[in-house]
C-alpha cells in the first residue's frame, strides 16, 4: 500500500499491470495538457473521424482551456473559405504576433541612442549570424502589417460588415488601423539612418500645423525643436511599449467582439441585425478542432515560409548613410502609409491638409456605421457606399502620388540628372552612376558630346573636335577651374577630353549614353549642354567621379522657365560696365568726377550677345570593395 | 480553392503545413550557414564605403591644409600620404645594419682587450707557448675588426647615398631635422643612430604608445593647438569632434581615419613617395616656441573688434581679402550659387538692401552686419538656410587684420 492518501502509480501498476498503467497515465496527461481531449480523441479528431464520445469533447477546450477560450468552437461555413475574409482580419493578427518575436529579438542588440544606435544595425549586419534576416522580416513585416490591416478596412467595408450590430467592433478596428500606423512609423526613426530621421522629421512636422496644442504636441513627441537623443528615446519607448500595449488591449476588444457577435457573413447570406455566430445550422458549422486549427497550422506554416523566402531573395530592409540633421536628402518623403497626407500637403494651407483634412477623413470613417443606413448589406443596394468605397481607394491612391518627391518640388534639372546618376543605396535602388564596375572605371575625363556627333564620324574626331572648340570658348578652363574649387588635386586636373574605350568599359558607356539622355530631355531649361564625368585616381582601390554639367543659362522664374513671345526660352546674356564718351571720346564724369558706365551686352566677333555659361558638379568616391553592382 | 490547392483535406493541410515548416527551417538554416561570408562581405564593403564617406570629408575640410593628394603644404600642414607617417623608415635598413656591425665591433673590441690585459699581466705573466697564442688571436681579432669597420663604412655610405635621393625633400626645409644629419660622414656614428631610432617615423617621433589609428583618430578628435607654433603659416588644427566641440560625429571621425589609413602602402613605400610629401610633421623643438608670438585672433565680440579698428586704424585690403576669402578659409566652398549659404556675389547690396531693413539690424552698419555674421554665425540665419553650418570658430581662426580685409573684399561685392 502507499503512504500517500491516494493511491500511487506503483499500486495502479500492482493493480492493473504496467503497460495499462502507462497508457492511462500519459492519456490521463494529455487530456489535462488540452483541457479536455484525451489520445483517442486527438487521433480521431486528427484522422477526420467524428467524435465517438459524448457529449463532443472537442468543445471542452473551449469551455475549459484557457487559450482556446478566446477563439470560438465552430465557424460557420461560409466564412471559411478565401472570399468573404481573404483571411485578412488572421493575417492581421498573424502579423501582430510576428513582429513581437522579431522585435523582441532585434531588441536584444539595439540601443536607443543617436551615437549607438547606427552601430548596432551595423553591429546586427556584420556580427550577428541571421541578425540581417530578422531585420528584413521585422521591416517587411511592419510594411505588410500596416497594408494588411488597410485591406482588412476596405474589406470590411465593401462587404458592408460594420453594420449593426458590428458598428463597434468597426470602430476599434479603426483604433487598430491608427495604432498600426504609428506604429510602423514609430519604428521608422530607430535605425538612426538619414531615410528615417528625414522621413519622421516630414511625418512629425506635420502634427506641429495642428493649432494652439501643434508646436508643444511636437516639442512633446521630439523632446527637443529637432530629432535627437531624446526624440530617438521616446519613439522607442512609444515603439517598444506604449503603442504594443494599447495595440494589444484593443486588439483583445476587437476580436472578442468578433467571437460574440460571429464573423459577418457574405452579404447575400445574412441581414443587417443578425448575429451570425448565435444560429449557426448544424451542417453549416465547421469545428475549431480539428478542421479551422489545420488550417490556422497550415497557413501560419506558409506565411512564415513566404515571408522567409522574400527576405532571403527579394527584400532587404534598408540602411541608408548615418542620420545627420545637416544634410537634407534630395527627394525625402514619409513612408509611403502617410504618403496622402504628404500629398494632401501641397495642395495648400498646412493646417487644414495636414491635420483637419486627416482627421476629417477618420472622423468620417469612424462614423461610417452611422452614415451608412442603408437597411441592406447586397451590394446592388449599396451603391453609394461602394462608389465612396471606390472613391477613397482613387483619392488616396493620387494624393500618394503627390505626395512623391517628383511631383511639384522645385529642383533645377542639372542637380536632379546629377542626383538621379549618383545617389546613394535608398529604397532598394541606387544611382546608375555607382554601379560601374570598378575595372571599368577607367581613369580620364569623357563627355556626353561624344554621343553628339555627326553620323559616321569616329568618337576620337568627335572628342577632338569637341576639344578644340570647349579649349577655345573658355568652356573647359570653366569646368577645371570649378574641379579646383571641388578641391580636385592639381595633378588630377584633367588637359583634354577623351573618347569612352568601348571595349574596356561598355558598362561606363552606357551611364554616358543615359547621362547623354538625361541632358537631351531638358533642351528648355538646359539649352547647349554638356556633360561630362571625370575619373580620377584617388587612393589605392579607390577612384573619385565628377560629374559635370555646362549650358548656357536660362530666366528661370519660380521654378519655371520662362518663354519669350516666339515661344522660345529665354536666355540671359553677359553684360559688362563700358564708359560712357562724349561726342569728342572724352569720357564722361559725373558730378563726383568717377566716370559714367552704362551697362551693355557683351558680343562675340560677329556681333552676337554671349550667353551666360553656367556650370554645376558633383563628385563621389567609390571603392573597390563598396560593391554597389551587385 | 481549397480544393484546387489539394488542402480540403486534415491529413492534406497537415501534410502541406509541416512541409512548409521544414522548408522554412531549411532555408533558415541555409541562411545560417552562409552568415559567417554573408557577415565577413557586408563588413569589407562597410569599410569599402567608410572610405569614400572619408574622402568626402577629407575633400570638403581636410584638403584645404592638408593637400587634395595628401601630401601637406609647406609650412601649414603635414602630409598624410607620407611614408613617414605610415612608419617607413627609408633608411630603416642600413641603420640596422650599422647597429649590428657596431655590435659586433663591439664585441671584437672587448675581447681583443681581454687577451691584451691577460698578455701584459706582470703578476701572473702567461707562459711562453700562450703568449704566442694570444698574439696570434689579436692579429686574427683586428683582422675581424677592420672587416667590420669596413662593413660599417660602407653601410654609412649606403645610407648616405638613400638620404642624398631624398634630397629634394630634406633640402627644401621639409624636414629640418634631418638637416642636423646631413654630416652624416662626420657625425659620430652612434649620434646618428639615436637621431634616427627616435625620428625615423611619425610615432616615434611624437612617442606615442599606442598605434597609428589612435594616433590618428585621436588627433582628429582633439586637433592641434601646438601646430600654430610648428607652422607659422597654418592656423592650427580645430578639435574636429563634437566630443571636444568640433562639427564630427564619432562615426565620421571613423570614416576620415579610414581614408587617412587608406593610404598605407606597407613594404610598397618607396623614395618617390617621400619626394612627393610637401611638408613633413615636425615635434615641438624642447620648450621653445617662435620668437614671434602669433597675433592675436579677432575674437567674437563685435563691438570690440569694431572699436580697436578705429583705434588701431586697422585698414583692410581687399585684395588678401579675397585671397583669405577663396583659399585660406574657403568661405567660397559654401558661399557659391546661394545653394547651401548665401551667394557671395551681390553680398554689400543684398546686406544694405534686404538685411539692414529687418527691425532687429536697425542701426547697423554693413561692417557690423558682416562681423557679427563672421564671427558669430548663430546669431541671426537667412530663413532659407540651415542654421550651424557655418563653423563659429572663424573670430579664433583670423586675426583683426585678416577679418578687416574679408569685410573690405566683401564690402566690393555689390
Amino acid at each position: 500500500m502507499s503512504i500517500l492518501p491516494f493511491p500511487s502509480f506503483l499500486d495502479d501498476v500492482k493493480e492493473k499491470g504496467f503497460k495499462k498503467a502507462v497508457f492511462e497515465g500519459i492519456d490521463d496527461s494529455v487530456e489535462r495538457l488540452t483541457a479536455g481531449l484525451n489520445v483517442q480523441d486527438l487521433r480521431e479528431a486528427f484522422r477526420g473521424e467524428s467524435p465517438s464520445r459524448r457529449p463532443n469533447p472537442r468543445l471542452t477546450p473551449h469551455a475549459d482551456g484557457f487559450w482556446l477560450h478566446m477563439r470560438p468552437s465552430y465557424f460557420n461555413r461560409d466564412v471559411t473559405g478565401i472570399y468573404p475574409t481573404f483571411r485578412l482580419g488572421w493575417l492581421s493578427s498573424y502579423f501582430v504576433f510576428f513582429e513581437t518575436i522579431t522585435g523582441i529579438l532585434l531588441m536584444l542588440w539595439y540601443t536607443p541612442s543617436p551615437e549607438i544606435a547606427y552601430g548596432d544595425m551595423l553591429t546586427i549586419l556584420s556580427n550577428v549570424p541571421l541578425g540581417q534576416l530578422m531585420r528584413d522580416m521585422h521591416r517587411l513585416g511592419a510594411e505588410f502589417m500596416v497594408a494588411v490591416v488597410a485591406l482588412h478596412m476596405m474589406r470590411t467595408w465593401i462587404t458592408g460588415s460594420y453594420k449593426k450590430p458590428r458598428q463597434f467592433t468597426w470602430f476599434t478596428g479603426l483604433l487598430l488601423l491608427v495604432i498600426t500606423g504609428f506604429l510602423s512609423f514609430s519604428g521608422y526613426l530607430l535605425p538612426w539612418d538619414q531615410l528615417s530621421l528625414w522621413a519622421v522629421t516630414i511625418g512629425a512636422s506635420m502634427a506641429e500645423a495642428t493649432p494652439v496644442v501643434g508646436e508643444q504636441v511636437n516639442l512633446l513627441l521630439r523632446g527637443a525643436p529637432e530629432l535627437g537623443a531624446n526624440g530617438l528615446l521616446r519613439f522607442y519607448l512609444l515603439h517598444v511599449l506604449l503603442l504594443p500595449a494599447l495595440l494589444f488591449v484593443f486588439f483583445g476588444v476587437h476580436y472578442y467582439k468578433v467571437v460574440i457577435h460571429g464573423h459577418s457573413l457574405p452579404p447575400r447570406r445574412e441581414n443587417i441585425g443578425e448575429d451570425s455566430a448565435k444560429r449557426v445550422p448544424l451542417d453549416k458549422r465547421v469545428y475549431f478542432i480539428p478542421d479551422m486549427l489545420t488550417y490556422e497550422l497550415m497557413w501560419l506554416g506558409a506565411t512564415t515560409f513566404i515571408i522567409t523566402v522574400l527576405c532571403i531573395w527579394f527584400y532587404h530592409a534598408p540602411l541608408e548613410n548615418h542620420a545627420d540633421p545637416q544634410v537634407t536628402p534630395l527627394g525625402t518623403t514619409a513612408p509611403w502609409y502617410f504618403l496622402w497626407i504628404q500629398g494632401a500637403l501641397k495642395l495648400g494651407d498646412k493646417f487644414f491638409w495636414g491635420v483637419a483634412f486627416p482627421t476629417i477623413a477618420l472622423g468620417g470613417l469612424a462614423l461610417l456605421p452611422y452614415l451608412d443606413v442603408t437597411p441592406s448589406r447586397r451590394f446592388s443596394h449599396r451603391r453609394i457606399m461602394l462608389t465612396l468605397a471606390m472613391l477613397l481607394v482613387s483619392v488616396s491612391t493620387v494624393l500618394s502620388y503627390m505626395g512623391l518627391a517628383k511631383f511639384a518640388v522645385q529642383t533645377s534639372a542639372e542637380t536632379e540628372i546629377v542626383h538621379e546618376l549618383t545617389f546613394e543605396p535608398a529604397h532598394s535602388k541606387v544611382g546608375v552612376g555607382r554601379t560601374i564596375p570598378y575595372s571599368q572605371m577607367v581613369v580620364g575625363a569623357y563627355t556626353t558630346a561624344e554621343l553628339h556627333g555627326r553620323d559616321g564620324m569616329a568618337a576620337s574626331d568627335i572628342i577632338a573636335e569637341f576639344n578644340a572648340e570647349t579649349m577655345a570658348n573658355g568652356q573647359f578652363d570653366q569646368m577645371v577651374q570649378e574641379l579646383k574649387n571641388q578641391h580636385l588635386g592639381a595633378n588630377q586636373l584633367p588637359l583634354r577630353f577623351r573618347a569612352v574605350p568601348p571595349d574596356e568599359a561598355p558598362k561606363l558607356m552606357q551611364v554616358i549614353e543615359e547621362f547623354a539622355h538625361h541632358l537631351d530631355e531638358e533642351p528648355d531649361e538646359l539649352p547647349n549642354v554638356w556633360g561630362a564625368l571625370v575619373i580620377t585616381d584617388n587612393q589605392a582601390g579607390l577612384k573619385r567621379l565628377d560629374w559635370i554639367v555646362s549650358w548656357d543659362s536660362v530666366l528661370i522664374e519660380g521654378g519655371d522657365v520662362q518663354y519669350d513671345d516666339a515661344g522660345e526660352p529665354i536666355l540671359l546674356y553677359q553684360y559688362q560696365d563700358v564708359p560712357q564718351l562724349d561726342s569728342a571720346g572724352e569720357a564722361l564724369l559725373d558730378e563726383a568726377g568717377a566716370p559714367l558706365t552704362s551697362r551693355e551686352l557683351v558680343l562675340d566677333e560677329d556681333g552676337n550677345p554671349i550667353p551666360i555659361r553656367r556650370i554645376y558638379s558633383d563628385h563621389l568616391f567609390i571603392h573597390k570593395a563598396s560593391a554597389y553592382f551587385d | 480553392m481549397g480544393r484546387l490547392l489539394f488542402i480540403n483535406t486534415i491529413d492534406s493541410r497537415i501534410l502541406a503545413g509541416i512541409t512548409m515548416f521544414v522548408g522554412m527551417m531549411i532555408l533558415v538554416g541555409w541562411v545560417a550557414i552562409n552568415e559567417e561570408s554573408r557577415m565577413q562581405s557586408f563588413v569589407r564593403q562597410h569599410n569599402g564605403r567608410s572610405i569614400e564617406r572619408g574622402a568626402e570629408l577629407f575633400a570638403s575640410l581636410c584638403s584645404e591644409c592638408h593637400g587634395e593628394e595628401g601630401y601637406g603644404q609647406g609650412d601649414r600642414a603635414p602630409g598624410l600620404n607620407n611614408p613617414h607617417l605610415f612608419g617607413y623608415d627609408a633608411v630603416g635598413a642600413q641603420t640596422a645594419a650599422i647597429t649590428l656591425a657596431n655590435r659586433a665591433l663591439v664585441r671584437l673590441n672587448d675581447n681583443s682587450e681581454t687577451l691584451l690585459a691577460e698578455f701584459t699581466d706582470a703578476e701572473n705573466p702567461p707562459s711562453e707557448a700562450r703568449q704566442t697564442e694570444i698574439l696570434a688571436a689579436i692579429e686574427d681579432l683586428e683582422a675581424q675588426i677592420e672587416e667590420q669597420q669596413a662593413a660599417i663604412t660602407a653601410a654609412v655610405a649606403q645610407r648616405v647615398e638613400a638620404l642624398n635621393s631624398l634630397d629634394t625633400a630634406t633640402d627644401n626645409d621639409l624636414f629640418p631635422l634631418w638637416d642636423t644629419v646631413v654630416d652624416i660622414e662626420t657625425t659620430a656614428v652612434d649620434e646618428v643612430e639615436v637621431f634616427f631610432n627616435t625620428n625615423g617615423t611619425r610615432l616615434a617621433q611624437v612617442g606615442w604608445a599606442g598605434d597609428l589609428h589612435g594616433y590618428i583618430v585621436t588627433t582628429l578628435i582633439h586637433g592641434r593647438p601646438g601646430s600654430v607654433n610648428v607652422y607659422p603659416n597654418g592656423t592650427g588644427m580645430a578639435a574636429w569632434s563634437q566630443t571636444a566641440g568640433g562639427p564630427l560625429r564619432q562615426d565620421q571621425i571613423e570614416d576620415l581615419a579610414a581614408y587617412i589609413m587608406n593610404w598605407d602602402k606597407g613594404e610598397g613605400w618607396t623614395t618617390e613617395d617621400f619626394i612627393a610629401v610637401q611638408q613633413y610633421g615636425k615635434p615641438l623643438a624642447d620648450g621653445s616656441l617662435p620668437s614671434e608670438p602669433p597675433p592675436p585672433p579677432a575674437g567674437d565680440d563685435v563691438a570690440g573688434i569694431l572699436a580697436r579698428w578705429a583705434a588701431e586704424e586697422v585698414v583692410g585690403s581687399a585684395t588678401s581679402g579675397e585671397l583669405l576669402y577663396d583659399a585660406e578659409y574657403g568661405c567660397t566652398d559654401c558661399h557659391r550659387n546661394g545653394a547651401s549659404a548665401p551667394d557671395t556675389v551681390g553680398t554689400a547690396s543684398r546686406i544694405l538692401n534686404e538685411r539692414l531693413t529687418l527691425p532687429q539690424f536697425a542701426g547697423y552698419t554693413v561692417e557690423q552686419y558682416l562681423v557679427e555674421s563672421i564671427t558669430r554665425p548663430g546669431d541671426y540665419v537667412v530663413d532659407s538656410y540651415s542654421s550651424g553650418l557655418m563653423p563659429s570658430n572663424f573670430g579664433v581662426r583670423m586675426t583683426d587684420q585678416q577679418l578687416a580685409d574679408i569685410v573690405a573684399y566683401l564690402l566690393t561685392q555689390e
